[in-house]
């Protein structure tokens, strides 16, 4: 077990930097995900962390150990991949006890150990088949446990749950945070999926272009992101762009066309252009005319999608926002064309430079 | 789903190639193999015998180009193997921009007809060829050693000759092994040997099998590189053929013996790469 820390790491092929002056500590136990679109530079990062590549700049360490210029092997992890790399050529048994091999462990006390993980991801009868007589989430529960049956010290898992459906997906996340929680590993996961990252995480780090944006509790990355991007990235959000019409405290009112929106942080001047970023799940819709700081509008399309219903509503001057309800709630069946009112949360209204300009 | 009607209707046009230029032949040989050959008169109508197949494991001689022919099969695949690998394995995970002139540098003999080419090796390995002539002029060697028309010689030739085959399998073979299970070897605590032996070497399996069966089939049906480079005397199967009954009992033998161990080498390889 250990700790995981990265001071000022830094990776360029050639003229490209993919990932730029990265720093921050892992604390032993905690399971911190690293989110963001692909390209982002974040699979880069734990294939620096598993020695599968070098970094151009900064350190790597487990616990106090520099690990930077260790060859893999040397570097006791255990990696998850999104393609889960079972020998396909081995029985799901000894795939498990392929690292425990290397160890020098042997006789009973393999035979022990690799049941025991076997046991931890449910596959305890499945030791003698292969990996291609398995069905995918078999093979990713297969691929867990050859990672954790040699006890590492820190576990890596790099998109492992994207190859599943959707079900399978939900059930697996569960069943890897209670694992990991047993088991008390410190854990490095790479996704591109919020959800994942958030509902499974002690920390997540939000990254785009090979910075870090935000290192943060799940909470604070939600509500408080720190970046435009993080408050595009995270949520579901509605993008418009406008200028900043008040200035009031930290917030004021922006406005979008003619609609004038409240917001509870605005770092831009009065006056200055703007993009915005209002999430859909913050837009609450009400039929009927508009009461006092609400926005007036008009559905235009209405979408069913189990839970929730969305609804694209036009405003004043063609300016079009997506709000949601719930789909048992008393607004979930409102006709195209109904006149609607909006109350936003001006919590979730995030004004940023806009594209193009530098942040 | 497809019927198995359907599957078999699609397949049609192909069995019935296969069937008809390759298996009818060969079938049309065996009563052939069966014949009587007089020299000067050729077949005899009528007569048959089994002389044609008891001769070839009776006959001292027949007995020693067999061995000799399977013998240089085995040695060339092997060789080519040990020298392909190496170099399939920088082709297909070295660097980027080398694969193709290294492609290309490999496939290059392939260019020039096999005549021609044997006909270098008679230039280079005679006995006042480049290479005895060099090595007597350095004062390496008194007289010149023989390198034509023998074992030497025929292996040689034909090692130059199906290098590319194998290196090309290999090359196909060796893409094909995902490197993320390579990379989970490595942090499983995998030496870089460790990872190759364990990993990269059995799931190549296939493209070993692949190029070996090639080069060994082609190696002992080979006519052209062995009549030239082995000379009148130094014989192999295929260069034995020459009239219509024994020809036809020896094509038979050496389909039977490419077959054999065809079969016997990838149940073999199957097994060592646990893929059975």
């Amino acid at each position: 077990m250990g700790s995981l820390t990265f001071e000022g790491l830094g990776k360029s092929y050639g003229e490209v930097e993919v990932v730029r002056d990265v720093s921050l500590t892992i604390a032993e136990g905690e399971f911190v995900s690293l989110l963001g679109p692909s390209g982002c530079g974040k699979t880069t990062i734990l294939r620096m962390v598993a020695g599968l590549v070098e970094p151009s700049r900064g350190r790597i360490l487990i616990g106090r150990d520099d690990v930077t210029t260790l060859p893999p092997n040397k570097r006791g992890l255990g990696l998850v991949f999104q393609s889960y790399a079972l020998f396909p050529h081995m029985t799901v048994f000894e795939n498990v006890a392929f690292g425990l091999r290397r160890r020098k462990v042997a006789g009973a006390e393999l035979d022990k150990r690799v049941k025991e993980a076997l046991g931890m991801v449910r596959l305890g009868t499945f030791g003698e088949r292969y990996p291609r007589q398995l069905s995918g989430g078999q093979q990713q529960r297969v691929a867990i446990a050859r990672a954790l049956a040699p006890h590492p010290r820190v576990l890596l898992f790099d998109e492992p749950l994207s190859n599943l459906d959707a079900q399978l997906r939900d059930e697996m996340q569960i069943e890897l945070k209670r694992l990991q929680r047993n088991l008390g590993i410190t854990t490095l996961f790479v996704t591109h999926d919020q959800g994942e990252a958030l509902s499974m995480s002690d920390r997540v780090g939000v990254m785009a272009k090979g910075v870090m944006q935000q290192f943060a509790a799940p909470e604070d990355i939600y509500h408080r992101p720190a970046t435009g991007f993080v408050a595009s990235f995270i949520g579901k959000p509605n993008r418009l762009s406008g200028s900043v019409a008040m200035r009031e405290g930290a917030g004021g009112r922006l406005a979008v066309g003619g609609v004038a929106i409240p917001a509870a942080r605005i770092d831009q001047p009065a006056g200055a252009k703007v993009d915005i970023v209002i999430r859909q799940e913050a837009v609450a819709i009400r039929s009927g005319i508009p009461r006092p700081g609400e926005v007036a509008g008009e559905v235009v399309l209405r979408s069913f999608s189990g839970a929730r219903v969305q609804y694209v509503v036009r405003l004043a001057e063609g300016v079009e926002i997506v709000a949601e309800t719930a789909s048992h709630g008393p607004e979930a069946a409102l006709a195209i064309g109904a006149p609607v009112g909006l109350a936003i949360d001006p919590a979730a209204v995030f004004a940023m430079p806009p594209e193009g300009a530098k942040p | 789903m497809m019927s198995r009607r359907q599957g078999l209707l699609l397949i049609a046009p192909l069995l019935l190639v296969l069937a008809g230029f390759f298996l009818v032949p060969v079938l049309m040989l065996l009563p052939t193999s069966f014949g009587v050959y007089e020299p000067g008169t050729g077949l005899i109508k009528g007569a048959w015998s089994l002389k044609n197949y008891s001769q070839i494991v009776s006959d001292d001689y027949y007995r020693e180009v067999i061995w000799r022919t399977l013998g240089l099969g085995f040695s060339v695949t092997l060789i080519c193997l040990l020298l392909s690998y190496p170099l399939a394995y920088l082709i297909a995970r070295g660097p980027e921009r080398w694969r193709v002139p290294l492609i290309l540098l490999v496939i290059f003999p392939m260019l020039l007809n096999l005549v021609v080419r044997s006909f270098g090796w008679i230039a280079l390995l005679a006995n006042r060829g480049l290479i005895n002539n060099l090595l007597m002029q350095l004062g390496v060697i008194g007289a010149p050693v023989k390198l034509l028309f023998n074992f030497v010689g025929l292996f040689i030739g034909l090692t130059h000759i199906y290098l590319p085959f194998m290196v090309l399998m290999l090359v196909a073979a060796i893409r094909n092994v995902p490197r993320d299970v390579e990379s989970a070897a490595a942090t499983l605590g995998s030496s870089r040997a460790h990872v190759f032996m364990a990993v990269t070497l059995p799931l190549s399996a296939p493209g070993i099998l692949a190029g070996s069966i090639l080069v060994f089939v082609l190696t002992i049906s080979a006519l052209v590189t062995p009549r030239m480079l082995g000379g009148p005397t130094y014989q192999v199967m295929a260069t034995l053929i020459y009239d219509w009954p024994s020809g036809s009992a020896l094509s038979f033998a050496l389909t039977f013996m490419a077959v054999a161990i065809i079969w016997l080498s990838s149940r073999l390889t199957k097994r060592w790469a646990g893929m059975a």
